[in-house]
């Protein structure tokens, strides 16, 4: 492992809260063990883009590290180098993703690399069950992660919803069929929607008693789900109504999805899980254009992706809602490091997820998917995290869900990853105290690559500087001395930790001033 | 017995276990033969089960001639049908209207001249389940459509023959079956066989063809072993593949026709060696058979037989499969597959009349797929088709459109799986039934009932009048009832239902206003007036009986 470990590594190496941050508020503020797993108070929305078919994720974001050995083993698919702009750690995006790039640079973005799972399983059918149940690969769960997450607080649903309380659906699939994800005991939680002018109401009377039998059991599924059709269908069009998005979307499947989601909680929906998807990154064969690998499915994929969810990011940000929303993708496997000869890769294993919000800490997680130098056929990306610590981080820390709870619904050795501050900054970025501004603090540049320089005045004193990670721990002391009065003028090296959100703070005697930076390399 | 009495045994309810607690499900009977009194309800439960839409004298026929004769026509091979013409594109200066396109070269005079093949093929299909009578056939090629899937192979001259691959095979032999979709020119561009090579092996195929297409796979044991296969089998399989191409995809080369060849130079003529699940077999080169040898070994494997048994029943039968069902029907069944040589019909017929399969524990438990639900409608009511053939295709063609909300469109698979209803625990079936699909399938029997569909200036429509006068007794509203509810129910009414339906009959008139009308109509059947009135009394019993949820159960 080279620049970085794992992130639950170097969070083990790191020493507890200063006393020089005494007295704020230095965690988001959790609810206790209570017994709902769901607080009822938030009005936090999780919205999940499934990237169907195994997403390709070494041409999505390039370790420029390993551009060389990369290059001998897929040279038919890869980007040239020439067109990789790199934006963090030895990192490019594909370039078809200028809108993520962007919401990368405004730190709406977070990238976590070889997020997989023990044992992948390299069907489709399968892999995609483990990622919507997440059960571990050896495991076959009936219920997605998500219907166990809200069959905490619902278990009796469909029976009596909607009701006052949750007058709209618990999860909404932008499309045809329910979500696997919200696969829940007794039903699923998801209510599909294409278009939510247009839900018919159903005919319904006629129903005598239900058998107690199989046929009885099916009888009955499909006479609730026409009552519950007609319970929600007026509500959602009544939420529609009174919605607008704030921007144009792009005219794509993933695009109009992601806007119908937008305008049903600018509409005042309480539908806190929403699922949207995008098909066709089974990319066997014809992954790049022959001959032009900046051309082709994948590319065009891509395309779509960034260009919807970047939509859809401004539009949160213009209806004022960007702080109650995080976006994660996944995708049911990564694909092989080795090409095929038929301008497309096999199914791999381990692969990069984003999750995008004004709330996310952004950066990027992991290291770089290693390449050998011998690479087999069968060579997938190794697995760095799994993804049931990244869901049990959106319960935990979006979701408000007790650590045991979520151990409960994902597994047992569930260790947290620290990628959303759900918009409470820990630490404010503002002066600390009245006579602060004597100190005259100025960083740059910001954000700073490598170097953040720290220029700030003081009389004849002992000053120290220091650097805080988002979550208010203390990651280094840069310097701790007694300085001339005057203005000072610091360069200090934050190149070996990951992007993201950082605090500096300067302190002096009876002053001290806490300015955030952003690093990105 | 009266009639309560009657009506509750048809769901096989007494008033003890209505009562009982939700017991698992328990096995009441296996593979033998069924030995019951042969009745109409069991009649209607095999024709529903084996065909798209039976209609009432369909059922009263198969009831009159018993299980046997109707398993004889339902399971008969029709041969090939003829294929699909061009009827509408007349500037195609290869193929004339009135003649078939299915081996005719392109010729790049816009993209009409081309497209249009597409929409014959996509109507042609849905016309073969829309005018086939009683035969498994149509819904037989849906199966294997769904278990040898291709999807999104653009050229429909590439459709129709691998259609073509399906009708020759579903009542075939498993086992050649196999080996013809392996080189199918539409199956080798779907999954990459036909960039499958000894330089660059692609495995998009081999792993399909274990995964999905013979043995199916089982746990996951260790890392790359799958219990029936490894992956190191499918690496193998691949190079044992190399070597097909296809030809004459949309070619405007009047001398070359949709085929597969095989290229010896891209051919892996390495030995390969298979893993110990399959008895570690060892296959030299042997060229253009090398698939066809691979294929044997796959079969000596018995798990090949119960992987494609458990298919078709939960197809034909249920979604669930419980190691009472595994012990006494997949075991059983498989075992009549292999003693003829992977010949399907034997197993099939075995299972379609077994005791099992007319259980009242499978009545009614299968939700019917779209197909299913839009045929039943149409055909079960004897929707009228034009006797115009482009007339018939447009009307075909818009069913195939309606199809794509539904989420069950032929060609246009959801992926290589085929679709989840047959596969994805826990919701089976119920994937086909949500917010969405509902109203759409509400919509399609109201105008089933009602307006009828007009379509290229054809109304095909339910003669409504002509449905009531064939039924046996149409003089009594609960006979009425309780007829037509033995074709669009699977099992049958309560006594509170029939209270609520002969109000959508006779809106709350007693019982023998009906009658009264309906004499006067048969006796002045010229009278227009009369004829509307019974008429559209019948329509909107229908209509109300086709929303109801035992509509959407088979």
């Amino acid at each position: 492992m080279k620049r970085r470990k794992f992130l639950r590594n170097t969070t083990a190496a790191l020493i507890g809260l200063p006393a020089a941050l005494n007295g704020m508020s230095l965690s988001p503020i959790r609810k206790s063990a209570l017994l709902d797993a769901l607080n009822p108070d938030s009005d936090r929305v999780l919205v999940l883009i499934q990237m169907i078919g195994g997403n390709d994720g070494l041409n999505m974001i390039i370790p420029l590290d390993y551009y060389d050995k990369l290059y001998n083993v897929r040279q038919n698919v890869i980007i040239p180098e020439s067109n990789l702009e790199h934006f963090d750690h030895d990192l490019a995006f594909h370039p078809s993703m200028k809108g993520i790039r962007t919401m990368f640079d405004d730190a709406k973005l977070n990238v976590i690399q070889g997020v997989g799972y023990p044992n992948q399983n390299r069907s489709h059918f399968r892999s995609t069950d483990i990622w919507t149940s997440g059960s571990p690969a050896e495991e076959d769960w009936s219920t997605g992660w998500l219907g166990r997450y809200l069959n905490e607080d619902h278990a009796e649903f469909p029976t009596n919803y909607p009701n006052n309380d949750f007058p709209d659906p618990l999860a909404v699939v932008i499309g045809n069929s329910i979500s696997l994800t919200c696969q829940g005991e007794v039903g699923n939680y998801s209510l599909p929607l294409t278009d939510p002018f247009n839900l018919g109401q159903l005919a319904s009377g006629g129903d005598d008693f239900i058998p107690d039998n199989l046929y009885g059991d099916q009888l009955d599924f499909v006479r609730t789900t026409i009552e519950q059709t007609n319970a929600y269908s007026e509500r959602i069009t009544e939420v529609a109504n009174q919605g607008t998005n704030t921007v144009s979307y792009p005219d794509t499947g993933l695009a109009q999805q992601l806007k119908t989601i937008a305008l049903l909680l600018a509409g005042g929906s309480k539908t806190r899980i929403f699922v949207a998807s995008i098909g066709g990154f089974d990319t066997h064969a014809n992954q790049v254009q022959s001959g032009d690998p900046m051309l082709g499915e994948h590319t065009e994929l891509l395309t779509k992706l960034s260009g919807a969810i970047s939509a859809f990011q401004k539009d949160l940000e213009g209806l004022g809602i960007d702080d109650r929303v995080v976006g994660m993708t996944f995708s049911e496997f990564g694909r092989r490091i080795k090409s095929n000869n038929s301008d497309g890769t096999d199914h791999g294993s381990a692969a990069p997820l984003m999750v995008f919000g004004k709330c996310v800490i952004p950066g990027v997680i992991g290291d770089n998917a290693e390449i050998p130098d011998e690479v087999g056929t069968q060579d997938g990306v190794a697995m760095q995290f799994d993804f049931r610590d990244i869901y049990g981080s959106v319960l935990e820390d979006w979701f408000e869900v007790d650590k045991e709870i979520v151990k409960d619904l994902l597994h047992a050795d569930y260790t947290r990853i620290n990628f959303l501050n759900p918009c409470l900054d820990p630490i404010p970025t503002d002066t600390d105290n009245p006579l602060e501004e004597a100190l005259q603090v100025n960083l740059f540049p910001n954000p700073a690559h490598h170097y953040v320089n720290v220029h700030f005045e003081s009389e004849r004193e002992r000053v120290a500087v220091t650097l805080f990670n988002s979550e208010g721990r203390l990651m280094e002391t840069f310097m701790d001395k007694n300085l001339q009065a005057g203005r000072h003028e610091m360069r200090f090296d934050i190149s070996r930790y990951p992007s993201g959100n950082y605090f500096i703070r300067v302190v002096c005697s009876g002053l001290r001033q806490t300015s955030r930076v952003f690093a990105k390399f | 017995m009266n009639r309560r009495n009657m009506l509750k045994s048809m769901v096989g309810l007494s008033p003890e276990n209505m009562s009982a607690a939700p017991a698992p499900r328990p096995m009441n009977v296996g593979l033998e033969p069924f030995s019951g009194t042969w009745t109409k309800a069991h009649a209607a439960h095999l024709l529903r089960r084996a065909m798209y839409g039976p209609n009432l004298q369909q059922i009263n026929t198969a009831f009159e001639e018993g299980l046997e004769l109707t398993l004889d026509q339902l399971l008969a091979d029709p041969g090939l049908p003829a294929p699909p013409v061009n009827l509408v594109m007349e500037e195609d200066p290869n193929v004339p209207i009135g003649s078939t396109w299915v081996e005719a070269p392109y010729t790049w005079g816009g993209n009409d001249v081309v497209q249009y093949r597409v929409r014959s093929l996509r109507s042609w299909f849905m016309e073969k389940g829309s005018m086939e009578g009683v035969s498994i056939v149509h819904k037989l090629v849906i199966f294997w459509h769904n278990h040898f899937v291709v999807s999104d192979v653009d050229d429909p001259k590439f459709g129709y023959n691998y259609l073509k691959t399906l009708h020759l095979n579903a009542l075939g032999n498993f086992r050649d079956f196999v080996k013809a979709i392996t080189v199918d020119p539409a199956m080798l561009r779907y999954l990459n066989g036909n960039q499958n090579t000894k330089n660059a092996p692609n495995e998009n195929y081999a792993r399909e063809l274990l995964e999905l297409f013979t043995i199916g796979k089982g746990p996951l044991v260790a890392p790359g072993d799958y219990t029936n296969y490894t992956e190191y089998d499918i690496a193998e399989i691949s190079k044992i593949l190399t070597g097909w191409r296809d030809q004459g995809f949309y070619t405007d080369n009047p001398d070359q026709a949709v085929e597969s060849v095989f290229q010896g130079w891209r051919h892996d003529t390495t030995t390969k060696t298979l893993s110990e699940k399959f008895n570690n077999a060892v296959l030299s080169n042997n060229w253009d058979q090398e698939y066809s040898d691979l294929i044997d070994i796959i079969f000596e494997q018995e798990e090949v037989s119960r992987f494609i048994c458990r298919k078709l029943y939960r197809y034909f039968v249920y979604y669930l499969i419980d190691s009472d069902v595994e012990q006494n029907v997949i075991e059983p069944m498989a075992q009549i597959l292999r003693d003829n040589d992977y010949n399907i019909v034997p197993a099939l017929r075995a299972l379609l009349s077994s005791e099992h399969f007319y259980d009242d524990l499978n009545k009614g438990v299968m939700i019917k797929n779209p197909m299913d639900f839009i045929y039943s409608a149409m055909k079960g009511l004897k929707i009228n088709f034009s006797d115009d053939a482009i007339q018939r295709y447009s009307f075909n063609l818009q069913f195939s459109y309606v199809l794509e909300p539904l989420e069950m469109v032929p060609f246009y698979m959801p992926s290589v799986a085929g679709w989840p209803a047959y596969y994805q625990e826990p919701s089976y079936y119920r994937i086909w039934i949500n917010s969405v699909t509902l109203p759409l399938r509400q919509n399609i029997t109201d105008g089933v009932a009602w307006s009828g569909f007009n379509v290229g200036g054809f109304i095909n429509e339910i003669d409504a009048l002509q449905l009531v006068n064939d039924l046996e007794d149409p003089y009594y509203p609960d006979k009425v009832i309780e007829e037509f509810a033995l074709l669009l129910f699977p099992n049958g009414v309560t006594e509170n239902q029939v209270e609520f339906l002969k109000d959508a009959l006779i809106f709350g008139l007693p019982d023998f206003e009906w009658t009264t009308e309906y004499a006067n109509y048969i006796a002045n059947p010229s009278d227009q007036a009369l004829a509307n009135a019974v008429g559209i009394k019948v329509k909107n019993l229908l209509a109300t009986m086709m929303k109801l949820s035992e509509f959407y159960l088979s």
